[in-house]
């Protein structure tokens, strides 16, 4: 566990050393949302508009949500595997006496803590300029069910990125391309990062709450935004925790096996 | 035109190797492709279920809210088939390889920008010209519209050319183009929908100070008949103004080029 936190440390001490990189990537956010923010601010511009089932206060609640939970969902330095792969730098890993996943895993930790608190800092800066409308849950037992939502979402996306990465092992440069597919694509536009699932038709819907994606952020929003009954939040909890566990098995057995096949190319 | 038919030649020649290296890696390539069609097609499934509940979107209605993000993907996609080189340019001026580039009887930033086009995007632009114009007759434009819609696009892509050539240039002095060219790219991506859905002082900036408006708004604009001569000529001048000056600022930025670790 010393160990785990050694890296925590020394990953947190590393963003810091490429502090233009991490702020670029940091402005980079806050483009992203405005397009969205300002969208729906005009769909919304008469202030009873009721539309997909959101208020105005509620549909800019989901915007800035979806700010603050890509910081802590979708950030994550795994991204790296698939090149450490491909270039052989895994074997560096292999040598030392730390499991590669939960090497990973912390390293992660460290990125959504950093992400975490510039997120928040900007939101601040962001309410200040912009003065959106708020929907703030007090519901205690709602709360708890979205922070569960969020954890299990977190270990879910890690699985899955990992799992991505691990295509390396077969494809070694087909890992860049599955990336963008299965996490830019697939992730921004199914988990509902650019827009809220809930006004695709109800067909749709039901074919998209059937893969993991919604899971990651348009599920742990709806629940703080209180859309959700008591029975359809655990029904949702109980499928996000079933994909939590096929992508922690699938990701298992793609390194037992992908571990196998690697051959250090380029060392 | 001597001069225009040797660069023609050497482009010609540099793409033709960036499509061979592409082909070494086939099942990448069809997967990166598939993902910008999905992109494409999901953020025009998300316009179209969005603007069958509502009648306009900040007083546009459909399909010209659709034609603007045609029109962003036009100069979005052209713009990246001829300037994908720009992604590789931090390489090389961190290694010092850019040495090699500038004793070659060819200009240097030609070779940074067009040194390597993007077939991939290539494969792209024919089908998206075809939605374009089929989106584009249900606005019912003039002849006199579609020339200057033209016209407009081109003056976008001068900007966004001007736009690339600055990022080469800061890459030099700073040796960042990276995130610097996401930025851009982010910025230009504010454009997918009509500007008018900014509120002041966003909608300024991107009207004036990053002419995304001028690159993107304004050649969809045209189609619908809602913009004046007067703009029409500004936007010209603005298209001539910032590549002037990106020119000077290349210029410039040579001169600071250390040659680092060459």
């Amino acid at each position: 566990m010393k160990k785990y936190f050694s890296i925590f440390k020394i990953s947190f001490a590393q963003e810091f050393a490429y502090r233009v990189n991490f702020i670029m990537w940091r402005v980079r956010n806050v483009l992203q949302i405005l397009l969205v923010f300002f969208l729906w601010s005009a769909v919304y511009t008469n202030p009873q508009t009721e539309l997909f089932g959101y208020n105005r206060e509620k549909i800019l609640t989901y915007v800035f949500g979806i700010f603050i939970l890509r910081a802590l969902v979708l950030s994550s330095g795994s991204v790296d595997i698939a090149g450490e792969i491909a270039r052989g730098d895994l074997t560096n890993y292999l040598l030392k006496p730390i499991n590669y996943i939960k090497y990973w895993f912390t390293r992660g930790i460290s990125s959504k803590v950093l992400n975490l608190g510039f997120a928040t800092v900007e939101i601040l800066i962001l309410y200040f300029f912009l003065k959106p409308e708020f929907f703030i849950q007090t519901n205690p037992l709602q709360l708890l069910f979205f922070l569960s939502a969020v954890i299990l979402a977190v270990v879910m996306f890690f699985s899955l990125l990992v799992l991505v990465n691990f295509i390396t092992f077969w494809l070694p440069e087909g890992g860049w391309a599955s990336q963008f597919l299965i996490i830019v694509i697939f992730t921004e536009f199914l988990s509902g990062a650019v827009f809220p699932i809930d006004i695709l038709p109800q067909t749709i819907q039901n074919i998209l709450y059937s893969l993991p994606f919604p899971y990651l952020l348009f599920f742990p929003l709806q629940i703080y935004l209180g859309k959700l009954s008591t029975q359809a939040t655990l029904q949702g909890l109980a499928i996000s925790g079933m994909w939590m566990t096929v992508l922690i098995v699938a990701m298992r057995r793609m390194w037992a096996s992908g571990i196998k096949k690697y051959s250090a190319v380029g060392r | 035109m001597k001069k225009f038919t040797y660069y023609f030649k050497v482009w010609w020649m540099m793409s033709k190797n960036s499509f061979l290296t592409m082909l070494n890696h086939r099942i990448g390539v069809f997967v990166f492709m598939t993902g910008k069609i999905l992109r494409f097609v999901f953020f025009g499934v998300f316009i179209y279920f969005l603007l069958s509940k509502i009648d306009t979107l900040a007083g546009y209605s459909f399909h010209q809210t659709l034609f603007f993000f045609l029109t962003f993907n036009l100069i979005d996609v052209i713009s990246q088939f001829l300037y994908r080189e720009a992604y590789r340019f931090r390489g090389l001026i961190v290694t010092g390889n850019f040495d090699l580039v500038l004793i070659k009887p060819i200009n240097a930033l030609f070779r940074s920008l067009m040194g390597g086009a993007d077939i991939l995007d290539f494969f792209t632009i024919p089908p998206l010209i075809g939605i374009i114009c089929y989106v584009g007759i249900q606005l019912g434009p003039t002849t006199g519209q579609v020339i200057l819609y033209i016209l407009l696009v081109l003056n976008g892509l001068v900007i966004a050319t001007a736009f690339h050539i600055a990022v080469l240039s800061m890459g030099i002095i700073t040796l960042e183009i990276d995130h610097t060219i996401m930025i851009y790219r982010d910025l230009t991506n504010l454009g997918k929908l009509p500007i008018d859905i900014y509120k002041q002082p966003i909608k300024g900036i991107l009207t004036y100070l990053i002419p995304v408006g001028t690159m993107i708004t304004l050649p969809a604009k045209v189609i619908m008949g809602l913009v004046t001569p007067i703009s029409i000529a500004a936007s010209f001048a603005l298209g001539v103004l910032m590549i002037v000056l990106s020119l000077k600022f290349w210029n410039l930025a040579l001169k600071k080029y250390t040659s680092a670790s060459s």
